[in-house]
């Protein structure tokens, strides 16, 4: 699995969307996370593992609650794929637009005209 | 909020042309030459193949205009159904593009591109119905949240 492949998996879950979103106004504890959620401890650890593992989120190691904190990088390397992507789309559609005006239009007498 | 829509990247655009002519060029090697390359980049009409039907193969090159650089592209479809659905799986990456054309009346269609990058792992109902929930919108989201920071809404 590529590490993109890993960020959109843990992207995957509206819970972990959740928890990042929360992350990225600022670090918090696992307690802080889990409060917003109808969920227990355990089960919110696991969802941080899985953020973790795709290098989303870190967690301090020193620290005596080891407060999670958002990767910003990794997060724009999702967002920066999601804009290309839509940018290739549109791109594309601007250029069939193009030529389905041409087809339409060299379906009269015209020829066709090359304009660059 | 209905956050549950499968919609999550989209991508929607209206053209003025009957449904019919919009689905061929989007199968016909000798339309997509025309079109499949974005800005700076095309996508020569040899190299292009196409089997349409589900099992079938479509493949294309798309060569950079400025560096010469190739980007291959090799998708299985899934669906061919003309000329309102159109559907494929990258199986490199396990994403599924999913095409819809709506014929709005007075010759114009709607396209409507829906993509879902669904791994293996998480191809369980609840998975997708988790992957669904608008990527796109959460990306907006986020880049708001960071233009924002410091700001308390």
């Amino acid at each position: 699995m590529s590490a993109l492949d890993a960020t959109f998996t843990a992207l995957a879950d509206p819970t972990r969307r959740a928890i990042v979103a929360r992350l990225a106004l600022g670090d918090a504890t696992v307690n802080e996370l889990a409060e917003p959620f109808d969920m227990s401890l355990p089960a919110v650890s696991k969802h941080l593992k899985v953020l973790e593992r795709s290098g989303l989120i870190s967690r301090s190691r020193h620290a005596q609650y080891r407060p999670c904190h958002l990767e910003r990088e990794a997060l724009d390397v999702a967002a920066d794929w999601i804009a290309e992507n839509r940018r290739i789309w549109a791109e594309r559609f601007d250029k069939l637009d193009r030529h389905l005006r041409d087809i339409q239009r060299a379906s009269g007498p015209d020829e066709e005209d090359e304009h660059r | 909020m209905t956050d549950h829509s499968p919609d999550e990247l989209t991508f929607t655009r209206v053209f003025d042309a009957p449904r019919e002519l919009v689905f061929r060029c989007m199968i016909e090697p000798e339309h997509l030459t025309h079109f499949w390359g974005p800005a700076g980049v095309s996508a020569p009409l040899e190299k292009i193949s196409v089997d349409a039907r589900p099992g079938g193969v479509f493949e294309n090159v798309m060569v950079n205009d400025a560096d010469g650089s190739e980007y291959r592209l090799r998708v299985i479809y899934d669906e061919v159904a003309p000329p309102e659905r159109l559907a494929w799986t990258d199986p490199a990456t396990g994403m599924t593009t999913t095409s819809t054309f709506t014929d709005l009346g007075g010759g114009r269609t709607e396209v409507r591109i829906h993509q879902a990058r669904v791994p293996a792992p998480m191809r369980s109902p609840e998975a997708q119905a988790g992957f669904a929930t608008s990527l796109d919108r959460f990306a907006a989201y986020l880049a708001r949240l960071a233009s924002n920071e410091g700001g308390t809404t």
